[in-house]
């Protein structure tokens, strides 16, 4: 039977997981969340509550500006929990992050454009302004965009997009469609 | 007052007024017969309605409402911390506004200086129950809004609540939950929870905050004339009624809970 359990409840001495737990500085184990109290003694939050990115979230984003050296997008999803509008973070793509394979090739004029959505994995918390974004895997990256004429593209390749209704296609750094 | 010029391209008011009389009322003696003037025992503090969800556009929010103080607050958090200091540890915000019309006298529609201090106050008592550690780069923001003002220090002691209530709402980390009491002390003794015409009648007064459940205190504020004496007293009078706020601020959280599982069902 699960039960709820509100900040500063103590919990039993078994109670694991490192969500919702905190010790405190008698050794008592108490909950920092209002969460149900499950069986496995461990705390499952019925509220989806939006994070901040963390290293390693998996992080969707809009392409705000480009550089040479790196594209900067605006964080409106993290962790599939999309974060209240008009609150995003700031997060950058470096030319070195990406792809994995020759990186000091890279050409970011071929790989992103303004007002694509991106994927990526956070990579680092980076300094004040930005968080670090990394692409380098075959599932992240570009997955819409919109040709220069305006239509929405399909992705043809790891490295190309297609626009059916104008017919033109354009160079992007292509996320491999997930089947969820 | 004599008009000095008179205005032809305005409706004018007539060239001298005075302002009117009131009759001297007698004041309302504020204690008989060991109760008050609301029917409370010198120790009773005022009855408290607790409620979040109150603003659906913030993470969390809680309204509360202890006699006629009426207090509103908003938690927006976490969020990125738009200065350019990075941190490593969160940043907690709390900003108190006082409604125009809360008090007898109106206020500015700017944040002033009681505004600010009042913010710091409420800061102080939160600060230590946060785990803001948790929280890199992020900031915490929290927003009172004070409608209605009856007491300065029953304002800091319920926004402290209310804000402590909005952060559990909002899904931050917390060490516990933070409650808070005031009281006044006056030649016939310590009252709990003072009005704005109580605290006028007495001598000084003392704020108290803490975290029950482990049972540590964050915050403590005096002011006016009382002795070291007194000020353990009123501190030990404060601290008896921790129990029964903490049993506010859990049932109020019990039944957002029970209510929001509600909602989702349906």
């Amino acid at each position: 039977m699960s039960s709820l359990v509100l900040p500063g409840q103590p919990l039993g001495p078994s109670a694991k997981g490192s969500l919702g737990v905190y010790v405190d500085s008698n050794g008592v184990h108490r909950a920092s969340l209002i969460g149900l109290f499950k069986p496995d003694k461990s705390i499952m939050i019925p509220k989806l509550r939006p994070n901040a990115p963390s290293e390693n979230s998996i992080v969707i984003g809009t392409v705000m500006r480009l550089s040479s050296q790196q594209a900067s997008l605006s964080i409106t999803v993290v962790d599939g929990i999309a974060l209240p509008h008009g609150e995003d973070y700031v997060g950058v793509i470096r030319q070195q992050d990406v792809r994995a394979t020759e990186v000091d090739r890279v050409k970011l004029g071929d790989c992103f454009r303004g007002g694509d959505i991106v994927k990526g994995q956070v990579i680092s918390i980076g300094d004040s302004r930005s968080y670090y974004i990394s692409t380098a895997r075959a599932d992240l990256g570009v997955m819409f965009a919109t040709s220069e004429a305006g239509n929405p593209m399909e992705p043809m390749s790891w490295e190309e997009m297609y626009s059916p209704r104008d017919g033109t296609r354009e160079k992007r750094k292509v996320a491999r469609p997930t089947t969820e | 007052m004599a008009q000095p010029s008179f205005d032809r391209r305005r409706v004018n008011g007539p060239e001298e007024s005075f302002p009117p009389i009131f009759p001297d009322l007698p004041a309302e003696p504020l204690v008989t017969n060991g109760k008050r003037r609301d029917g409370r025992a010198l120790n009773d503090v005022r009855p408290i309605f607790l409620q979040t969800g109150l603003i659906s556009q913030a993470n969390g929010s809680a309204y509360i409402e202890t006699g006629n103080t009426k207090i509103a607050c908003a938690v927006y958090a976490p969020r990125q911390l738009k200065n350019a200091q990075y941190s490593d540890v969160g940043r907690l915000n709390v900003e108190v506004k006082f409604a125009p019309f809360s008090s007898k006298i109106r206020r500015a529609h700017l944040r002033d200086v009681e505004d600010r201090s009042i913010g710091q106050l409420v800061y102080q008592s939160l600060l230590p129950a946060v785990q803001l550690h948790l929280f890199p780069k992020s900031s915490i923001d929290v927003f009172i809004t004070i409608i209605e003002n009856d007491g300065l220090e029953s304002c800091v002691a319920s926004a402290s609540m209310a804000a402590s209530t909005a952060l559990a709402d909002a899904g931050i980390e917390m060490l516990g939950m933070v409650v808070s009491c005031c009281s006044a002390i006056n030649d016939d003794g310590i009252w709990l929870d003072p009005d704005t015409a109580e605290v006028k009648a007495s001598r000084g007064t003392l704020l108290l905050a803490g975290l029950p459940a482990l049972g540590t205190i964050t915050n403590l504020w005096q002011a006016g004339q009382i002795t070291s004496l007194d000020a353990l007293r009123c501190i030990d009078a404060c601290h008896e009624r921790f129990k029964d706020l903490h049993d506010v601020v859990i049932d109020a959280l019990m039944q957002s809970n029970r209510a929001k599982q509600a909602q989702a069902l349906s």
